[in-house]
């Protein structure tokens, strides 16, 4: 109902949110530990004592690639888990060829770019053992790197596993060295595998080598990505700062491997947390200054600019000052002043300044008791935007700006990056020496596939851009409405006038378009929630059809009230409108026919259809997401339940589970059969299943825990008859991005493009679709997976039925970023998740509730 | 009330052994439930220390069951399975009622049985490793019986204690998140000592033996550990006995229809919005910064819940002290709390007479008028056309007495019988209840 909900729910190029453009982290460091070139976090990143200990990198760099191997086999990162995974090979009809052929080809540049190998490229992975055993990780990686044998060569090692890129003559090799100390140590390099460039563990050694190369152009890991300080965007009149940076990755792709890079910016205040406490102080006065300050600060995440790591801000220790001291690793005490003089030669100016507190999320063993650093409030800059700040429109205009990046920029910076890369000595010597060669940026040939009509009750239309066709379709009658005989509206005595008038305007486009709508009961309600659920309570019977309120403002409590109330425990569709939407009084009639439209769908009623020329075809989508109060998995499937595809049986369910992978599918399936049934009499020929919100590594759980429950449920509601599944999962953030040159500039490419070769993956049927369109910066692509498939269609097919799944979202008079299914699924997880915390009652499943 | 005691009362457990021998005599005894009303006669013929003996066991039994029931038996809200009425077999997982406060003599006896409700809030859940996993901060209590609805209760804030250092922000997160107590420097909150002196006060002012307390399943974790905590605290050694309102409910619907119902049925009877914004509801703190999340509102609600479907069978006619009627019933009365138009009527309205504007001033006027209590009342069919008005007063009192019982017979069929559940594809029916 919120604007911003509606935006995120329709798909279309969102306006940035403090998420988006400063996106901080709650945990300082990637998720996955295994592998990861995180400096700090293998070479004593952390005084570790058991006592509270400040956090800073050490000084000594040995340039290593200090990760988190497991002490025989690699852990395989989440993002790469994936990788392993062949589905396509099970696909007949796609293992030869997956791309289709229909519509106009166009040229498009991508953010990719080749890194090529020799073609005998083999990576070897050895095993090291130290006798006498050593416990400093440190140690060992310094022990080894001196010896003149590895000297000149490619390495990764983390102290027990090394790559290499050279094969060592032996098999396994006996060096000794002696430490500072003089001690005399044996160690054991013993080969254990050979690997080829296509292995998983090679896809995850060439991120490490290109993280190392990133930090040879001297830009900081932040998170995931890297991010350049030496030169930052500055927006002194908001007293930001923002950092240029890339996401970058490597991976297998069709014609081999390719690096990906995408333009990224992290949002800094250039503000310490000492002076924001001083501000904060002579602002509040000192009475309430430390309650206000623990209320204003906790939960923020900092950032420390000498080792430029994340923090989040757990606690304030008020007892604690810089000039107090700690124990190191090693067991000898010092300052926190004298520690920072000595590791970072930063001087304190402040002594008495309280001490941050942040909980460290323990990487290695989960069991243990979790880490607590100090921190010093005048080495902590804050991060991201305030929500304050989040709702200054002018920041966030000044923010945008900066972040969204429109395709010649992007393209511009992509550039930059890669002149970069090749002008820096080190960072071509590290490249050379791994046998890599980083090529040139990728261009492809895209598809853009015919564009749909609009079916309308008497009208076909040819909608001028299928981007936004609410004026097309504005004299056309819908498809089917039911009339809205009795309702009641719910406003507040100060709103009465212009809910006056809204419902005049409401009766004039309802008409218009086919949707009767007689004078409803009007109800005049104080202005709190309590009085608008209680009238609700008094004022619904039975017979009622729909419930709309007047809310006077966005406090959540009354939207969640009505919702909670109307859809669960009296289920009865409800349509809820902010009154200041009513108050514009130019717009009136475009809110209002957006307003008619979503009334119909919750009354069942269908807005618009495309043509789909299979017949007896079912599409659902599922999606999921975490309930925001109890952190219950909640679990949206959408199904269509007639073969024009323009009437949905949507069901929400709740899951106490851990791991957001549905287990109630089944359930889900066999409910929207039935109704398929009953409506049809007869089961489905086809149903596709579009899946959403699986994230990193859950592939393989999909493919062997939800597909049999999905396929389970098919076959057992159709025994005589055959009953074909295909299963697409969807994917809205992915790495690559694709612009048009046209006039010797880039643009976004047409609605409609399709890509489904080069930047796919040869062992997935995959490809990607740009079905929405953006106003400012970058357009997205939505990335498409097909992980069963028993229909057999035609690629071709499979993306034009997907193409036109994305015209059929009723929330939006145009295309939308992904099928509408899915969207669907979505909106009601979100309705769900943030608003009712149970499961809608059933009552309300045949009609689009949610909207 | 208090004349049911629990002294003359069967336990489950001897209901359980003596089960195979009442099906020896012949009698129809399925289930434990069956078995308690031929029990519950003789057991006022055992002597003391044979009551000691079944009490051990019962405790046992119950300690056994305790440790089964929580997270774990939460079952999905899907595919219950459809049993025959005949076919009711006790089912190994679902702790059977634990009905041992309550004489099952007759009706009379379980609607004059007494239960107390407890919630108590904490700060967010620390993780596991941590020794201290909550922070108390909110109790309430509730007295209740299915005859005499809500006797009195009890709330109090808490005292947390010193937040453990580095989860200020956990704590400050789950507060803001639900109920929205400071979580330092609030000083209504008690210390936990006389905190729980005074809940024990509460709920046994009497010596004697000390009554069952119940609590949602969800929540019994938390108050369990919170009860322990404060009672180390204050060092009073004092083991309640903390069951399930789930089972509760079930134990109450076996004894009067010999079915059991779903765990489904149970949850959704309990867990329902309607009562979030009744007045007399939440703690006064919480009223006044219209928070919903409240503990002794959870308390108070869940009595709701269960006089509006569990009391209506027995049937109990509903007072103040089962639901919140005032806030229904004041409706009734000659001013009702908002105005109902016809719109239709309205717009004609508007062009036969243009006086009509009077309508926002006199309404106004009339509220000012009005004592200010929750609502400021006052309804004002307005008009200058007195037939409008006359017809319209009809109509307005039509409609809302229309409504208001629309709004019991509304939650009834909701959450009692639900015939609209039953009839859901099968997917959420209990054709046992039907």
């Amino acid at each position: 109902m919120s604007g911003r909900a509606r935006v995120r729910a329709r798909g279309i190029a969102r306006s940035p949110s403090a998420a988006e453009v400063g996106r901080t982290p709650v945990s300082p460091s990637p998720t996955s530990v295994a592998l990861s070139d995180n400096e700090a976090s293998s070479s004593s990143g952390f005084v570790e004592t058991s006592q509270i200990s400040p956090n800073c990198k050490d000084g000594i760099s040995s340039g290593n690639v200090g990760s988190t191997f497991m002490e025989r086999g690699v852990t395989i990162n989440r993002n790469f888990m994936d990788l392993d995974i062949c589905t396509r090979g099970k696909l007949a009809h796609v293992r030869d060829c997956k791309t289709g052929s229909s519509g106009i080809p166009v040229k498009l540049v991508t953010n990719l770019f080749s890194l090529d190998l020799p073609q005998d490229w083999q990576l070897y992975q050895y095993h090291v053992t130290y006798i006498p055993d050593l416990a400093s990780r440190r140690l060992r990686i310094a022990l080894l790197y001196s010896h003149s044998e590895f000297s000149n060569k490619a390495k990764a090692f983390d102290g027990a596993i090394l790559f290499l890129s050279q094969k060592l003559e032996e098999k396994i090799t006996e060096l000794s060295s002696e430490t500072q100390r003089g001690e005399t140590v044996k160690m054991t390099i013993t080969l254990t595998r050979e690997l080829p460039s296509s292995s998983p563990v090679c896809i995850q050694v060439f991120n490490i080598i290109f993280r190392k190369i990133l930090k040879k152009l001297s830009m900081y890991q932040i998170g995931r990505n890297f991010y350049n300080p030496s030169e930052p965007v500055e927006i002194p009149q908001h007293k930001l700062s923002l950092w240029p940076g890339f996401a970058i990755s490597v991976s297998q792709f069709e014609s081999g491997l390719l690096v990906s890079a995408d333009v990224s910016y992290k949002v800094l205040r250039d503000e310490t947390v000492l002076e924001f406490m001083t501000a904060l102080c002579y602002k509040t006065g000192s009475s309430c200054f430390i309650e206000t300050c623990e209320k204003q600060l906790t939960g923020l995440i900092v950032l420390t600019r000498y080792n430029n790591k994340t923090y989040r801000i757990d606690d304030i220790d008020w007892s604690v000052r810089p000039t107090h001291t700690f124990q190191k690793r090693d067991g000898t005490e010092i300052t926190y002043v004298d520690y920072y003089k000595q590791q970072y030669d930063i001087t304190l100016s402040d002594l008495n300044q309280p001490m941050l507190v942040s909980l460290l999320k323990s990487k290695r063993n989960n069991n243990t008791e979790a880490q607590l650093v100090h921190l010093v409030p005048e080495l902590c800059f804050l991060t991201g935007l305030t929500d304050q700040a989040a709702s200054d429109f002018q920041l966030m205009k000044a923010v945008a700006e900066e972040t969204r990046l429109g395709p010649l920029g992007r393209q511009q910076r992509l550039a930059r990056l890669v002149d970069n890369i090749q002008r820096n000595k080190d960072a071509r010597f590290e490249l050379e020496t791994w046998g890599l060669h980083f090529g040139s940026q990728m261009s492809l040939t895209g598809r853009v596939v015919p564009s749909e009509k609009i079916l309308m009750q008497d009208h076909v239309c040819q909608p001028v851009s299928s981007a936004d066709w609410s004026k097309d379709i504005r004299t056309c009658k819908i498809l089917s409405a039911q009339s809205l005989n009795t309702w009641l509206i719910l406003c507040s005595n100060r709103t009465e006038n212009v809910t006056e008038s809204f419902l005049n305007c409401l009766r004039k486009v309802g008409s218009a378009m086919g949707f009767n709508v007689d004078y409803p009961k009007i109800i005049k309600v104080q202005e709190n929630p309590a009085a608008f659920l209680r009238a609700i309570q008094q004022h619904v019977h039975p017979d009622i059809q729909l419930v709309m309120c007047i809310l006077p403002s966005n406090q959540k409590n009354y939207y969640d009230s009505i919702k909670k109330y109307l859809s669960s425990d009296c289920p009865v569709p409800s349509q809820c409108v902010l009154a200041r939407t009513l108050n514009k009084q130019g717009m009136m009639m475009s809110i209002a026919t957006k307003i008619a439209m979503q009334m119909t769908c919750k009354l069942g009623g269908e807005l618009w259809a495309v043509e789909i020329p299979l017949k007896s075809l079912m599409v659902v989508g599922i999606d999921v997401c975490k309930d925001a109060l109890s952190k219950e998995v909640v679990i949206g499937c959408v199904a269509s339940v007639n073969p024009r595809i323009t009437r949905w049986f949507s069901r929400c369910i709740l899951q106490r589970t851990v791991t957001d992978v549905a287990d109630c599918l089944k359930v889900f399936m066999t409910g929207a059969l039935n109704k398929w049934y009953k409506y049809n009499h007869d089961l489905p020929a086809r149903i596709i299943v579009y899946r959403d919100g699986v994230g990193d590594g859950q592939l393989k759980t999909l493919i062997e825990y939800e597909v049999p429950q999905l396929l389970n449920s098919v076959t057992e509601a159709s025994s005589n008859t055959s009953c074909r599944l295909s299963v697409i999962v969807i994917r809205k953030k992915c790495m690559p991005r694709f612009f048009t040159e046209m006039n010797r500039t880039v643009q976004n490419p047409p609605l409609g493009t399709v890509v489904d070769s080069e930047a796919t993956r040869p062992e997935w049927y995959d490809f990607y679709l740009i079905s929405q369109a953006a106003c400012r910066g970058t357009v997205n692509p939505t990335y498409y997976n097909v992980i069963y498939d028993d229909n057999g269609l035609k690629p071709d097919h499979m993306q034009r039925l997907t193409f036109k799944l994305c015209h059929l979202y009723y929330n939006w008079p145009g295309l939308v970023s992904i099928p509408a299914p899915c969207l669907y699924a979505h909106k009601m997880t979100f309705l769900v998740a943030q608003s009712i915390h149970k499961e809608p009652s059933l009552e309300l499943a045949n009609s689009l509730f949610y909207l | 009330c208090r004349t049911a005691g629990p002294a003359v009362m069967p336990t489950i457990s001897s209901c359980k052994r003596r089960s195979p021998e009442l099906r020896r005599r012949g009698l129809p005894v399925a289930r434990v439930a069956d078995a308690i009303p031929y029990c519950s006669s003789d057991w006022a013929l055992l002597r003391e220390e044979e009551k000691e003996k079944y009490a051990e066991m019962a405790r046992e039994w119950r300690a056994a069951q305790g440790k089964d029931s929580g997270p774990s038996e939460k079952q999905k809200p899907v595919s219950t399975p459809l049993r025959r009425p005949g076919m009711l077999v006790p089912k190994q997982n679902v702790s059977p009622p634990d009905i041992s406060s309550l004489s099952l003599k007759s009706d009379q006896a379980l609607l004059g049985g007494i239960f107390y409700f407890l919630n108590i809030f904490s700060h967010g859940e620390l993780p596991p490793h941590c020794e201290q996993r909550f922070l108390p901060c909110e109790i309430g209590c509730v007295k209740y019986s299915l005859q005499e609805g809500i006797m009195a209760d009890f709330h109090s804030f808490i005292n947390p204690g010193e937040i453990p250092r580095g989860f200020r922000f956990h704590c400050q997160a789950a507060s803001d998140s639900s109920h929205k107590i400071p979580i330092s420097n609030f000083e209504s909150g008690h210390d936990q000592a006389t905190v729980l002196q005074n809940l024990y006060r509460f709920i046994h002012p009497y010596p004697g033996n000390w009554p069952p307390i119940y609590c949602k399943s969800d929540d019994r974790a938390r108050v369990n550990w919170c009860l322990k905590h404060m009672a180390k605290a204050s060092e009073i050694r004092r083991d309640l006995e903390l069951l399930t309102v789930e089972d509760l409910v079930v134990g109450i619907y076996q004894q009067k229809f010999l079915k059991e119902p779903s765990k489904t049925w149970v949850r959704s009877l309990l867990d329902v919005a309607m009562w979030d914004y009744s007045s007399n509801t939440r703690c006064k703190w919480h009223e006044e910064n219209d928070i919903l999340f409240c503990a002794l509102a959870v308390c108070r609600k869940i009595a709701y819940c269960i006089s509006n479907s569990l009391a209506t069978l027995f049937g109990i006619q509903l007072t103040e002290a089962h639901v919140p009627l005032q806030d229904y019933e004041a409706s009734n009365s000659v001013t009702p709390k908002m105005v109902v138009l016809d719109a239709g009527r309205y717009q004609k309205l508007r062009v036969e007479s243009p006086g009509f504007s009077h309508f926002n001033y006199s309404n106004q006027e009339q509220r000012s008028n009005t004592p200010i209590g929750d609502y400021p009342s006052g309804v004002k069919i307005s008009g200058q056309n007195s037939s409008v008005r006359g017809r319209g007063i009809t109509r307005l009192l039509e409609s809302i007495s229309n409504s208001s019982s629309n709004i019991h017979k509304f939650s009834n069929c909701e959450t009692s019988l639900s015939p609209y559940m039953s009839q859901k594809d099968g997917y959420k029916s209990f054709s046992s209840l039907s």
